[in-house]
């Protein structure tokens, strides 16, 4: 009895993957930012191997400093005297890396919240969602620069401040998704055969809120990679000389007026792996949702 | 509907209180003492204490919590560690440039998203819709501080139209506006065109047409005001981010602001600044959003309904 | 030469609706007169193509998707094909009026009732705000809504008062037509006979004429002068109330009448017409009934039926009846 149920959700899950995946094929947008978030992330798996931290990224070359892009320097060298192509391909290591894993903490404990409050209602979601309100009262920005500032400058007290900022999103949207499903009928009927609540909650009712979940996560990286970019450059986040390209930029404003190329490429790729992941983020929406506004 | 504010004013008592000991709760997981910043090395252990007591940072995190809430409701927030100035009259001093650029940022954000969002919604899957959107999903897209860097390059340093840094007349706000106020407008167009969108497919627009209502005023008329409703809102939640925004485009610009506030007393290490300026912004936040919410009410006669009764 | 008698006159009306999933053929070759100060009931099932018919009257088919093509389409002496846009909006809501099938969607949330009725009258008789709002509340009275409510809000009335403010609406500047797509179809019963006889008491009192849509056979017996029944976008058979209903000659009408409940013999079998009616982005090649009609002959899926005058008014549509010695069961004497 209980293999057929899980074979048959099985099934269910691969179709529905299947069916997804057919609707975002058909968004261009989407495929565009998925071609090029994928070469963004080749690039930061590669470019450990294509430069040498210590000699390529950080290792200062007075001799060499602020050359315009040449054929050498492709994208030209920093005050250091260092390779800002090089930089900014590992650059993209740091970047992906604080904006997935501050969502991700982000999302297991936004959704846990979220999802429980939802589905137990009463007083402790009222609680939840007091404090949910209060956190949402203070700017992010403000927000993960308290918590950074408090704890000190670090990139993973970035990935937590970051990520603090981000579960309001994330409790509102579990709990908003348990609410819509906590009626319906095969939630009593598994309530009625005897099904504990944590496995309820996790077999039954998590997979349907799954959806909405996805796509604020992808967009959550999006504005995750600019936080963190934004607070690099206000000297909040990862210290240097770390190839952030935050960071980067706010080291190369003094230099702004005869060396303006170093604005150039740091921030050109902020945006380009923001707009790959806002993208997929909206195919995905549109793909998620039956009623589409074509 | 006079219930209803009151109603409102007095919830967010609550959540001002708990935005306190939020910032109270992080600030105080900072490692060190911070007696040591005002004292110097050289201070013996009962100057130390003593001074603790002065700084009211003795005692454990609900007593000071209780006195610093004791303070705050006398408008007294306590002497920045680094200038010995009062952090209230500090923050009003730069509250006013804060408030200035932020208005100035919503109103082109408006000007930019409204018109824009309607003629993409009207022309929904034409050129003009599919280049606003991508227009806007870029707009998104762009990290506003680098927004910020690149129109300095263009606008000061090539064209030098306008300047650079500080606040010197008109020509000063525009660059910072632009920076915050492009993001926020790119957010507002694709929400003005969703909920245009909605509305435009409404069977009262027929109806309107049928009494031989023209084109232009079904759109302007009949149906921007019903979609205006849920625009609003989504503006009003804004706010906060353009407030964060502001902080950065501040930076950039070197604008006397209250952003500018935040971070450099952060950098100085500069704790009751911090405290101070977090929750007053906390508050400005919230008392907007409550306005906000007046408004929304006052605009759309169903909910108005549901309040004056 | 368009009739001075007739206050509307179409000649093949073809409305094709141009989708991803196909060419929709909603309205396909229509012809309907409608004398002054007459009434005629467009009968049909759900999805026939009534409310397209209505709706291009106006001119109110979105475009895209939907094109509208004619040969003739004449309303009260206005050639409403040619005409521009700036025109067609002055005859709107002045010669020519519409009454919607969802009084729930039908007003603007945001508007007074009031407001909404004296828009009309500010637009087509160029009065003053206060002028139009008072002749507005005035309207509100004569449909049974008290004037103090003027400056309420949609929301706040129930399905049939709304309805009423529609009809308000409607008849707010004394139109010539009045087009009425199944006003009473969202309401309750004893609410539907309020409002019929509403419309019933203006029609006659200010001489309009009325084209009432409806499913409804014992609404179009209580109000209506003329009948046409449609079905898949064809008119299959017209002509005055009383040929219709006595001397019916459609096997579709026909099915219509049989399928109403007996009232006084409960016990009788319900009698369904059996199918469905087809695909509109798909119709059978020759008569669009005959896969469901009991009278059907090779020959009706091959070929398609043209409109044919049997009798005085009464048109059918029915190659059946290219035999003289035809007649369905209905009224067979």
């Amino acid at each position: 009895m209980r293999r057929k149920h899980l074979a048959s959700e099985k099934y269910a899950k691969r179709s529905a993957f299947k069916s997804i995946w057919k609707q975002l094929k058909k968004n261009k947008g989407a495929m565009m930012g998925l071609a090029i978030l994928s070469v963004i992330v080749l690039i930061a798996i590669l470019s450990q191997f294509a430069f040498n931290y210590k000699e390529d990224i950080i290792a200062q070359n007075i001799g060499n400093r602020l050359q315009h892009p040449s054929r050498e320097h492709l994208f030209g060298t920093d005050a250091l005297g260092r390779d800002v192509l090089g930089r900014v391909a590992y650059g993209a290591r740091y970047s992906l890396a604080i904006g997935v894993v501050s969502v991700l903490i982000a999302m297991v404990a936004g959704v846990a919240l979220g999802a429980a409050a939802g589905y137990i209602g009463g007083f402790f979601e009222n609680i939840v969602m007091r404090i949910t309100d209060i956190f949402s009262a203070i700017p992010s920005v403000l927000l993960a620069i308290a918590i950074v500032a408090s704890l000190g400058k670090s990139t993973f007290n970035l990935m937590v401040a970051v990520g603090v900022a981000s579960i309001p999103a994330f409790v509102r949207v579990a709990r908003a998704s348990v609410l819509t499903v906590r009626g319906e009928e095969y939630i009593e009927a598994a309530r009625a055969i005897g099904m504990r609540d944590w496995k309820i909650i996790l077999v039954h009712i998590l997979p349907n809120c799954l959806s909405q979940i996805i796509v604020q996560t992808t967009l959550r990286v999006a504005s995750a990679i600019i936080a963190a970019a934004s607070l690099s450059f206000l000297g909040l986040g990862v210290p240097a000389p770390a190839p952030e390209w935050g960071s980067m930029l706010s080291e190369g404003r003094a230099y702004i007026r005869d060396y303006s190329y170093l604005m150039v490429f740091p921030g050109l790729a902020i945006m380009l792996t923001v707009l790959s992941l806002n993208l997929i983020g909206d195919g995905l929406r549109d793909a998620l949702d039956p009623k589409l506004k074509r | 509907m006079y219930r209803y504010i009151i109603n409102r004013l007095i919830m967010l008592i609550p959540v001002l209180l708990g935005v306190v000991f939020i910032v109270f709760f992080i600030m105080d997981l900072a490692p060190g003492d911070p007696v040591y910043q005002v004292a110097g090395e050289q201070a013996t252990p009962a100057e130390l204490q003593e001074l603790r007591v002065k700084l009211g940072l003795d005692g454990n995190i609900f007593t000071r919590y209780a006195r610093y809430i004791k303070n705050m409701l006398r408008g007294d927030l306590g002497v920045s560690y680094i200038s010995k100035r009062n952090v209230m009259k500090t923050y009003l001093e730069r509250l006013p440039n804060t408030l200035m650029l932020a208005s100035v940022t919503m109103v082109v954000a408006i000007l930019v998203s409204i018109p824009l969002g309607i003629i993409a919604a009207v022309h929904q899957n034409s050129i003009k819709d599919t280049v606003s959107m991508i227009l806007a999903l870029l707009g998104l897209s762009i990290p506003n501080f680098w927004l910020g860097l690149l129109l300095i390059i263009l606008f000061s340093l090539k064209l030098k139209w306008l300047p650079s840094g500080g606040i010197n007349g008109i020509k000063s706000i525009i660059l910072p506006a632009l920076t915050v106020g492009l993001g926020l407008a790119a957010l507002m167009t694709r929400t003005t065109r969703s909920s245009m969108l909605d509305v435009v497919r409404q069977d009262y627009l027929r109806t309107a047409r049928s009494k031989g209502v023209t084109e232009k005023k079904v759109i302007y008329r009949h149906a921007l005001k019903n979609a205006l409703i849920p625009i609003i809102t989504i503006f009003g939640i804004q706010f906060s981010n353009v407030l964060g925004g502001s902080v950065l485009a501040e930076t950039v610009f070197s604008w006397p602001g209250v952003g500018r506030l935040v971070v450099d007393a952060i950098n100085q290490r500069d704790i009751p600044m911090v405290t101070g300026a977090l929750v007053m912004t906390t508050m400005l936040v919230s008392i907007v959003n409550l306005l906000v919410d007046i408004i929304y009410a006052y605009v759309d006669p169903r909910i108005k309904a549901q309040y004056t009764k | 030469m368009p009739d001075a008698n007739l206050i509307l006159e179409i000649k093949n009306l073809d409305v094709c609706y141009k989708t991803e999933d196909g060419d929709v053929h909603a309205v396909n070759g229509i012809d309907l007169q409608l004398g002054y100060h007459k009434t005629l009931g467009l009968v049909g099932e759900t999805g026939a193509g009534k409310t397209t018919t209505a709706l291009s009257l106006l001119r109110l088919i979105p475009d895209p998707p939907g094109i509208i093509e004619c040969d003739t389409m004449i309303v009260a002496g206005n050639d409403m094909l040619k005409m521009p846009v700036s025109e067609l909006e002055g005859i709107r809501g002045k010669d020519i009026s519409m009454i919607f099938q969802d009084p729930m969607t039908a007003l603007n949330p945001v508007f007074t009732v009031g407001e909404q009725i004296a828009e009309s009258l500010e637009i087509h008789e160029h009065l003053s705000k206060s002028d139009a709002y008072e002749r507005a509340i005035q309207m509100l009275e004569t449909v049974g809504i008290p004037r103090s409510r003027g400056n309420e809000f949609p929301h706040q009335f129930s399905g049939g008062m709304k309805q009423r403010v529609v009809i308000a609406i409607a008849l707010a500047c004394n139109p010539k037509l009045l087009i009425a797509d199944e006003p009473t179809t969202a309401l309750d019963v004893t609410i539907q006979a309020q409002v019929l006889e509403l419309m019933k008491t203006l029609k006659d009192k200010n001489d309009t004429s009325m084209i009432l849509i409806t499913h409804d056979l014992g609404i179009v017996a209580e109000v209506c002068d003329e009948v046409a029944v449609m079905y898949a976008g064809r008119i299959v058979e017209k002509g005055s109330l009383r040929e219709i209903f006595d001397e019916t000659l459609h096997p579709y009408t026909e099915g219509l009448f049989n399928s109403l409940p007996n009232i006084n013999d409960r016990s009788a079998k319900l009698k369904p017409i059996q199918g469905l009616m087809p695909d509109p982005t798909d119709l059978p090649p020759g008569c669009t009934f005959a896969p469901r009609c009991g009278y059907a002959k090779d020959e009706c899926l091959r070929r398609q039926p043209r409109l044919a005058c049997m009798a005085g008014t009464h048109y059918v549509s029915c190659l059946a009846y290219e035999r003289s010695d035809f007649h369905i069961g209905r009224g067979k004497h």
